[in-house]
This record gives structure tokens, sequence and C-alpha cells, in this order.
């Protein structure tokens, strides 16, 4: 059965009509951004080259960026253990060299982050109240906790971040940057692993910067600097 | 005088400028007003000894007025319209939700090269625009936009209507044939074929109105039409009202019919050739025709500028501003005052973070929305022509928008097809009409004694 001549046009007139009071396609995005979470910053992801391999160097500049700590680089080793291991942009290139160890499926030792050994809380209790919970004071407070428990627990500086504010990866930056913090018990063997070698005020320094300070006594002719 | 160097000196160059135009305005309304003291009485006599001249140079004037703004509107009504149909949002960047378009559109085409091709005969080509707007502009002086609001009543204004009118067709064929280009020509012709192809049943259907008010002049039309809106002819006219708006369509080069330029697919017709400013007065032209079309259907089938029911609740407002003397001097000076701090007063209350100036501010506009809809209200209570004019304006852009709908909804016919339309069922319906028209007219009168 046709239609009767006529009734086609009155439907499109209808259409059109519908059309003109239906809300509209446009998106108005400088003027009008798109309504999403205040804090939203788009999906993360990771990219690939052109050859199909993952493009990230762990440089660490996204997990120290993130406002919120949500990116944490790490993962599980070959033994099944977790490792988060962001620091202070001063130790980028070191810990290149670390995740390079890593991707190649060997353990790398990190004593302080292999697990989360419990602590008495009461003592670091006492020191953040001592110390106001003033993220400004960190070094005081990191001072305190190594004499109050001989080293820096990670629950410890868990607690810390939590009770000050401040971020995870400014404290362990922080308490990694200072060589008179360690993160493993003095007598642990894998902590002594990295301090072992040497015996007396050298400890715990890394050995570019012996070798630099070599160099700069030789400049300055012979008056030490730094050196016993 | 040196004072007065240095001073000029420091001004800055726009500064000048304004400033001489500033004395040159002082010095020239001066001279004006001297003039009008010296010799108005013999000006004021000169006019009117020769009102009929004054009259035609008036409208005249009004009528290329009014056609800027109006085709402005129109091609903005267009632009949103059809961009709100495609559920796009349309223009908005120029001005308050984009209404400055179309003057960015004008000022673009003003700013193009004004292009005459070789060959071409420079004064049949510089006309052709000037005949097609001209035939336009001169169909809106018998044009009765409100009681007392018209250029000219003629007895015959329907016929100078379609007259003028079609010269149209000369200017688009003059176009044309001056372009020196055979597909300009080719498109002159076609364009030549479906005006006035459409030009026939346009002029029957409206004599069955002719015909049942006995008279030409829009002016007898209308108030022929006068009293409710069961009296308007489109109730007794249907089929002419059809056949007529049709008609319109085609005739005003609007699409489903807009053969004539089809931009989309054959090359712009008899406006090939043309650019800048003569292009735009072509469709400049058109979008004024538009309304002329609108305000004739308007006319002749909707009552003009009759309301469609009388006002149940009729207010009369007897205030003559005039008769307050003096005393309209003082509330022009002190109402704005007053009314400005009245109005600010609540924002000043309500809200007391801001700032005393803010809310001086939104009170002062809310105090002119107030005054100009309290004046407009007044001339509307007081004034016949101002509610004619609104009536006739409201029908008038409803049937541009329909306009407007059409084209956004249809697409275009083919050229055989517009003219088999033309000739095999238009005409054929609007001579029905008309034969139906005069029986019934013969019959009624007979049986009337």
């Amino acid at each position: 059965m046709t239609k009767p001549p006529g009734l086609g046009i009155v439907e499109g007139l209808a259409l059109t009509l519908r059309r003109f009071f239906a809300p509209k396609a446009t998106i108005r995005y400088p003027e009008v951004p798109a309504d999403v979470p205040h804090r939203f910053r788009g999906r993360l992801q990771l990219l690939y080259d052109e050859y199909g391999t993952l493009k990230c160097e762990t440089c660490f500049q996204c997990a120290q960026a993130c406002p919120v700590e949500c990116i944490d680089m790490g993962g599980f080793d070959t033994r099944g253990r977790y490792h988060v291991h962001w620091g202070p942009p001063e130790t980028y290139a070191e810990r290149r060299e670390e995740s390079a160890l890593r991707r190649s499926g060997r353990t790398v030792p990190d004593p302080a982050y292999e697990h989360w050994t419990p602590i008495d809380p009461a003592p670091l209790e006492a020191i953040l109240e001592a110390h106001e919970y003033d993220p400004a004071r960190l070094l005081e407070i990191l001072e305190a906790t190594q004499a109050a428990y001989g080293y820096l627990p990670v629950a410890a500086l868990r607690r810390i971040s939590q009770a000050t504010g401040a971020w995870y990866a400014m404290i362990y930056g922080t308490a990694s940057y200072y060589r008179q913090f360690r993160f493993a018990p003095p007598g642990d063997s894998a902590g002594d692993a990295a301090d072992a070698d040497s015996s007396g005020g050298a400890a715990a320094r890394r050995p570019s910067e012996d070798a630099y300070l070599a160099a700069l006594a030789t400049a300055l002719g012979g008056r030490g600097v730094g050196q016993p | 005088m040196t004072a007065v160097g240095r001073a000029w000196r420091r001004v800055t160059l726009p500064g000048k400028v304004v400033l001489v135009l500033a004395a040159l305005a002082v010095v020239a309304s001066g001279l004006l007003a001297a003039a009008a003291v010296l010799f108005g009485p013999p000006i004021v006599a000169f006019l009117e000894a020769n009102l009929p001249l004054v009259r035609f140079v008036v409208a005249a004037t009004a009528v290329l007025l009014v056609t800027v703004p109006t085709a402005f509107l129109i091609i903005y009504m267009e632009m949103k319209v059809i961009a709100l149909m495609n559920l796009r949002i349309g223009p908005d960047r120029v001005g308050p939700f984009g209404t400055a378009l179309s003057v960015v559109h004008g000022l673009k085409v003003l700013a193009k090269e004004d292009f005459t091709p070789t060959g071409a005969d420079p004064v049949v080509f510089t006309m052709a625009p000037v005949v097609v707007f001209m035939a336009t502009v001169m169909s809106l002086l018998v044009m009765p936009f409100a009681p007392g609001l018209f250029g000219q009543d003629f007895n015959i204004a329907l016929l100078y209507f379609f007259a003028v009118g079609g010269f149209t067709v000369v200017g688009l064929l003059m176009g044309g044939w001056a372009s020196f280009n055979k597909y300009s020509l080719l498109g002159g012709l076609r364009s030549a074929a479906q005006i006035v192809s459409y030009e026939i049943p346009l002029v029957l259907s409206a004599a069955g109105v002719v015909m049942l008010a006995g008279t030409m002049s829009l002016n007898g039309i209308v108030e022929r039409q006068a009293g409710s809106i069961l009296d308007w002819y489109v109730w007794q006219q249907p089929l002419a009202f059809l056949v007529f708006f049709i008609a319109a369509t085609a005739e005003a080069n609007r699409t489903p019919f807009d053969l004539t330029e089809a931009d989309s697919e054959i090359v712009a017709g008899f406006a090939t050739e043309y650019s800048g400013m003569r292009f735009g007065f072509f469709f400049f032209a058109e979008y004024v025709n538009v309304f002329v079309v609108s305000a004739l259907t308007t006319t002749l089938f909707f009552g003009g500028w009759n309301a469609p029911f009388d006002w149940p609740w009729p207010v009369t407002l007897a205030l003559d501003p005039g008769s307050l003397g003096i005393l309209l001097l003082v509330g022009l000076a002190v109402v704005p005052v007053v009314g400005t701090l009245v109005f600010a007063a609540p924002f000043w209350l309500a809200r007391s973070d801001w700032p005393t100036w803010q809310a001086l501010l939104a009170g002062f506009v809310v105090f002119n929305l107030v005054a100009v809809a309290a004046v407009l209200g007044w001339a509307f209570v007081s004034f016949d022509w101002v509610v004619g004019l609104a009536w006739f304006m409201a029908k008038t852009y409803l049937f541009v928008f329909v306009f407007v709908w059409l084209r956004a909804t249809l697409p275009r016919v083919r050229i055989d097809q517009l003219m088999d339309f033309a000739w095999k069922w238009l005409m054929e319906l609007a001579f029905l009409n008309m034969f139906v028209t005069a029986g019934a007219l013969l019959v009624v009168d007979q049986l009337r004694g």
C-alpha cells in the first residue's frame, strides 16, 4: 500500500521539527569541558615503540609527579616478592641500572622493600608527637626514628608518610639521600652487604663519590676534603 | 598657543581623528540648527506642498533601510535553524548566540574582489544585481505592515506587486547574458523558465482571494479579513493557499525549488561569474524576497496585521506624555536614578558579598529592562500600528521559519519534475480553485438575491 501523496513530506517535516528540539550532538570543548572527576588525568597506559617493545625506561618521573601516588614503579620479581622502587630524581640513574638488573630477571637486593617488618609503633608515635607531625622537620623525625629503632623500617616510613602528609617518595628520597640512614638493621647481612665495603668514616658512601672526592683532593693539592 | 600645540601633539592618531570629527559635528549641528531657525517655515511649506513626493522618498528610504536588518535576521535564522535541525549548535562565535555572524558575512563579501570577466558587458553585468534587488525592494512599497504603516495604498497593489516582482526575471537574464559565459546564460534561462512558470499559478491562486475581497488593494484585502481568526481567507481558500505557498517557494528560489542556484550541484547558474558584493546582492535580494513572499502570504491568507482574536480585556491607557509638561522633564531626570536605586536595593540587601557598584550595576540593568518593557507595553496599548506591526511580523516570520524548515527537510527536485509540477499540477489546481470560487460566489449571490 503506497502512501497518499504529500504524506512523506509531512513525515519529513515532523522529523526535522523533532530534531529541532532534540539535544544537540556538538561537543563544545574549550567552553564546556567534559564532566569528569576533578583529578581525572585520562587513562594511564604504557606505550610501545614500532618494534613492539615497551618504551618505558623506568625513569620514575611519572611516579614522582603523580599527585595521588597512584603510580608505583615496581612489580613482582622472580621469587614472587613485591618491590616498590621509586625515589628522588637524583637517584634516577642508579635506579635505571637497578631496573635493568630487574628486567634481566635476577633479584635486586633492596632490603628496604622486601617486606614490612612489623614494628612497635609506640616510640614512633612519641617521636611524631614531639615533632608536631611537621613534614618540614622530616630530617629530625627520621634521625629520631633511626635512633629509636636502629634503622628505618618500611612500616615506620609508611606511618611517617601517613601522619605528616609527606609523599612516601619524598620520605624515601630524603632517607636514601643522606648517608647516615639505613634501611636495614646494622647486623643484617643484606644491609651490611651494601655498607660492608668500608669500615670507618666512609661507611655508606657511594663508590662514585669516593672516586670524586679522591680526584678533588688531588686537584686541591693534598688537602683532604671529607677524607679522614 | 604653545600649550594647545603641546596638548595636540600628545593626542594619539585616533584621538586626533575623533577630535576633528567631533569639532566638525559640532559645527555641522550648529549650522543645521541655524538653518532650521532661519529657513524652517519655507522648507516645511515646500515639503507640505509636495507631500506625495516626500512620502515616496521617506517610504523608499525606510524600505531600503529595513531590508538590511531583515536580510541579516533571515540569514542568521537560516543558519541557526538548519543547524539545530541537524543536531548542531550553529553559529555561536560572533555576538550573543552568534547573531552578528551575518554582519561578518556582509563585511567579508564587501572585502572580496569585485571581478568583471573579460568580454562581459560591464553596464548590464553591474546593473543585473541592482535590478534583482530593486524588484524585491519596490514590491515592499505596497506592503501593508500595519494600519497606516505602508508606502502607498494602490487600488491595484497586488497587480503592481506581481508586476514589479516579475522584474526579477529580467535581472537574472541580464546577469546570465552579460556574464559572457555559456553556463551563466544557460543558468539564467533556466531561472527564467522556472520563475515564469511558477508566476502563473502564483497569480492565479491569488485571483481567488481577489474575487472574494472584490479589490486588488492589499490594504483592502487585509481590512476584509478583519475580525477573528475565522475571517481569514485561508479557511475559504485552502487550496489557493497551498498552491500559492508552493509557487511562492519556487518564486523565491527556495529549496526544494532552488534550481536557479543549486549551490551544491550546478555551478550557481546565472551567478557563476559574479563575485564580491555583486554576488552578495543576488543573495541579499533572495533573502529579502523570502521576507516579501512570507509577508504576501500573511497579507492574502492570514489576515495581515489583524490579530487572530480580540483581546478579551480591553485596556485603555489615557496617558499622553505631552500633557505632563515640565513634569515630563523632571520625571526623565529623576526616574532613572530612583529606578536604579530601587532595583539595586534587593541585590544590595540579599547579596552581601557583592560590592556596592556591582549591585548598582545590576539595578541599572534591571531598571533598563523594565523601562524598555514598560515603554513597549505603553506603545502596544496606545498605538494601533504597534499592535498591527507586532502581529504582522509574528505571522511573517512564522512563514519565514516554514521556508527555512522546508529547506532543512526537503531535497532538491529535478528540472523536469519542477516543470511538470508547475504545468501539470499547480496550474490546474489554481484554475480549479478560481472556477470553484467564481461559481461559489455566483451561487451565494443568487441565494442572497
